[in-house]
């Protein structure tokens, strides 16, 4: 009886260990966030690993400011992790031109990884006409307002020009910042609002033209497009009262001064709603969101700009390659596991681009998250979609639309001078095909 | 055999790590920088030799030679207000006797901190909202409404005067070791013959600490060349190239650009700037100075 019983306590020891050893380690290194860790840890690696016997995934957390540069150095060095994670379009590129990414055509085509993803979303991680990355999220820009503020004062949400102007001079009248932010810690918050003018006063048809060549950014629409966002950031104060107070506020300030009716209103991407739920929800009032207004008759109706945040690659010096196609067909395979991490973070994290139905969104997000998904698909499904600076702007232009605007605003240089600049980088990144993937605009 | 027992050869083989790891974590990676600097290397994949076109485009770039000035400016004010308030606090120390380690500590407390966290206690210092400027608002005075740090005409002032506000300590300490080993009986011998204490600092003790005074000098000169931190952390060198530094400028080529060729001409030229200061004085010595 002993013997059977030992016999069989330490077959079923020697089964548990071999399954752990023969599962081989899938290594990832990701953004780290004190908040939005122990989800991934816990819905997406303890997950995984749960999910299969095969590999064992081990993502492993970094601040970006020192992991993009990790990164690059252990890839250099032909190591890296399995999964590569990069802030965007313009990083996969210098990977690919590299020859650091696994092509993933093969991987797509068995797995029907198209089928699976938003056409555009897709095609942005196509370079030289094979599949390199996938996004880890998408995202947008969006106009964020105190509604309560609104109903309070009977404000109606600007979707023009003529009506923001006006909304915006009874905010300041009443002695409030019309909308909050600053780029205190991340200086590219710049590129957000330069992005919002190019796109919602030149309009999106604009913006593609000027990306894909056919159209200079000298054209005076782009000219003007900038010109308004000056008179709006310097002349007038608009985000956070002062040009030099917008340079001064961070992200815990404007939330704070969103929330305490500080400013009426905050320009921000969709990565923000999960903090805005928690920063203004723990007050009285009541926030909602708008489509950014049109700035001129070229931008007709309500756009979305559509951006990539993350994106994820297969290193091609991957010590487990295999182990690292299975997590991400895992990811795209699963898109309950996705609704549910990204449901965590208020849809502004880990928003794979996967095909969603309305029906797919939980009901335990907040209501303004479920509008804004609808809405969104609505109108991006329509082909009404902008461009966002960080998705579709090579390194350097992309740079320079964030770093050197302050010279415009400053006064040093005019916005020709500029934007003649910029044409410039436009052209040399063209000529060292440093281009990013556009998708065909409809 | 005889090589490696021979006595007068025992510093180097105690030297001998040192140079090797100087070799391999500063040599090789400052050669290969050097090369570098005549590639369009991005920091990944192929590297083109572009010859000096790197070097001519930075000859013709306006925010490069913002930079150099920046840079200039910053020596200069180093090189004069935490130097004259460091040589005057550290000869007023030397004539007080009781608590005077008090003040030593002080002066020097914030060289032991963190850059990162003097410029965050500054940064809150500042903060329009948070800050002095939100205080005044509060009380009625209308004071500090935008941060120095965010405005144009005061960014590079206000980085220097932090980053001088953390350094001074340090040059009061030293000055204060050079004062201490002043013959005594020379102040002795000026108050006999009734000099002020100005005559005794400017006759007795600049004279007599003028190799540490000189040294000071020096490494400023040599600091002032790759200053990043301070200007990093507190304005990025913004706003609108307003604070931009050389070491912040080389940063941004490499590191998010994806320029590292032309990080590298930065580089270059930083080095042999360098190498020419410490030529300067090396030359002054061999020429008989007490430095």
């Amino acid at each position: 009886m002993n013997k059977t019983i030992i016999s069989f306590v330490t077959s079923i020891v020697l089964s548990v260990s071999f399954s752990a050893f023969s599962k081989t380690k899938v290594t990832w290194s990701m953004e780290s966030n004190a908040d939005r860790d122990p989800i991934f840890l816990e819905k997406l690696q303890n997950a995984y690993n749960n999910a299969q016997d095969n590999y064992e995934l081990e993502i492993q957390f970094e601040p970006n400011e020192t992991r993009i540069e990790s990164l690059r150095t252990s890839m250099l060095a032909g190591m890296g992790p399995d999964i590569v994670e990069t802030p965007g379009p313009s990083y996969v590129k210098e990977y690919q031109e590299a020859g650091m990414l696994e092509n993933l055509d093969s991987y797509a085509a068995e797995f029907g990884w198209k089928d699976k993803l938003i056409p555009w979303a897709y095609s942005s991680g196509v370079f030289e006409g094979s599949l390199y990355a996938i996004p880890k999220t998408h995202e947008s820009m969006v106009m964020l307002y105190n509604k309560t503020l609104f109903e309070e004062n009977g404000w109606t949400v600007p979707t023009t020009r003529e009506e923001l102007e006006d909304v915006a001079a009874k905010i300041k009248a009443k002695g409030m910042d019309v909308y909050t932010y600053g780029s205190s810690g991340w200086q590219p918050t710049h590129e957000h609002l330069v992005g919002i003018y190019l796109n919602n006063y030149a309009g999106p048809e604009a913006v593609y033209e000027a990306i894909t060549g056919e159209r200079e950014w000298t054209d005076p629409v782009f000219i003007e497009a900038l010109e308004l966002l000056k008179k709006h950031m310097v002349d007038e104060g608009w985000w956070s009262g002062s040009l030099e107070n917008y340079y001064a506020i961070g992200w815990d300030d404007f939330h704070a001064q969103f929330a305490t009716r500080g400013a009426a209103m905050m320009t921000i991407g969709t990565w923000t709603f999960q903090a805005t739920s928690l920063g203004i929800g723990a007050s009285d009032d009541e926030w909602g969101w708008a489509p950014l207004p049109s700035l001129s008759s070229n931008s007709t109706g309500p756009n979305f700009m559509i951006a990539i945040g993350t994106t994820m690659s297969v290193n091609a010096a991957a010590k487990n390659k295999d182990g690292a196609i299975d997590v991400l067909n895992w990811i795209m395979s699963n898109k309950d596991v996705v609704i549910d991490i990204a449901s965590d973070f208020e849809f502004g994290e880990f928003v794979v681009p996967l095909l969603l139905d309305e029906s797919d969104i939980p009901s335990s997000i907040s209501p303004q998250v479920t509008s804004y998904l609808n809405e969104y698909a609505r109108i991006t499904g329509e082909g009404n979609y902008g461009y966002c600076t960080w998705t579709f702007w090579p390194a350097e232009p992309g740079v320079h639309i964030w770093k050197d605007m302050e010279v415009v605003w400053a006064g040093d240089i005019s916005v020709e001078d500029f934007m003649s600049d910029h044409q410039k980088m436009w052209d040399k990144a063209r000529k060292k095909n440093e281009t990013l993937p556009v998708p065909l605009r409809d | 055999m005889n090589f490696l027992s021979n006595k007068s050869y025992i510093a180097w083989y105690f030297v001998i790590p040192v140079v090797f790891i100087h070799l391999f974590v500063i040599g090789i990676p400052s050669i290969l920088s050097l090369a570098l600097c005549l590639t369009d290397w991005s920091g990944l994949g192929k590297i083109n030799y572009v010859g000096f076109e790197n070097f001519i485009e930075l000859f013709d770039d306006r925010y490069f030679k913002k930079a150099i000035f920046h840079n200039i400016l910053w020596t200069i004010i180093f090189l004069t207000v935490p130097v004259c308030i460091a040589l005057m606090c550290a000869y007023l120390l030397t004539g007080i006797k009781r608590g005077q380690m008090f003040y030593r500590l002080a002066f020097f407390f914030p060289y032991m901190l963190a850059s990162v966290v003097n410029c965050q206690i500054w940064k809150y210092l500042f903060h329009p909202i948070h800050g002095l400027g939100g205080f005044f608002e509060s009380i009625g005075i209308e004071a500090l409404a935008s941060s120095p740090f965010t405005t144009k005409d005061t960014s590079l002032y206000a980085a220097a005067f932090v980053d001088g506000w953390h350094f001074w300590g340090f040059l009061v300490v030293i000055y204060l070791t050079g004062m201490y080993q002043v013959d005594n009986h020379l102040y002795e011998a000026a108050d006999i013959e009734g000099a002020s204490k100005f005559q005794k600092f400017r006759y007795i003790t600049l004279p007599m600490i003028r190799p540490i005074f000189i040294f000071s000098l020096m490494i400023i000169i040599i600091w002032s060349v790759p200053v990043f931190d301070y200007v990093y952390i507190l304005t990025g060198g913004g706003p609108a190239y307003s604070s931009e530094v050389v070491a912040n400028y080389l940063y941004t080529h490499a590191f998010v650009r994806f320029n590292v060729g032309y990080a590298s001409a930065v580089g270059t030229l930083m080095f042999f700037y360098v190498i020419f200061i410490v030529g300067i004085f090396g030359l002054l010595r061999r020429l008989g100075w007490e430095i």
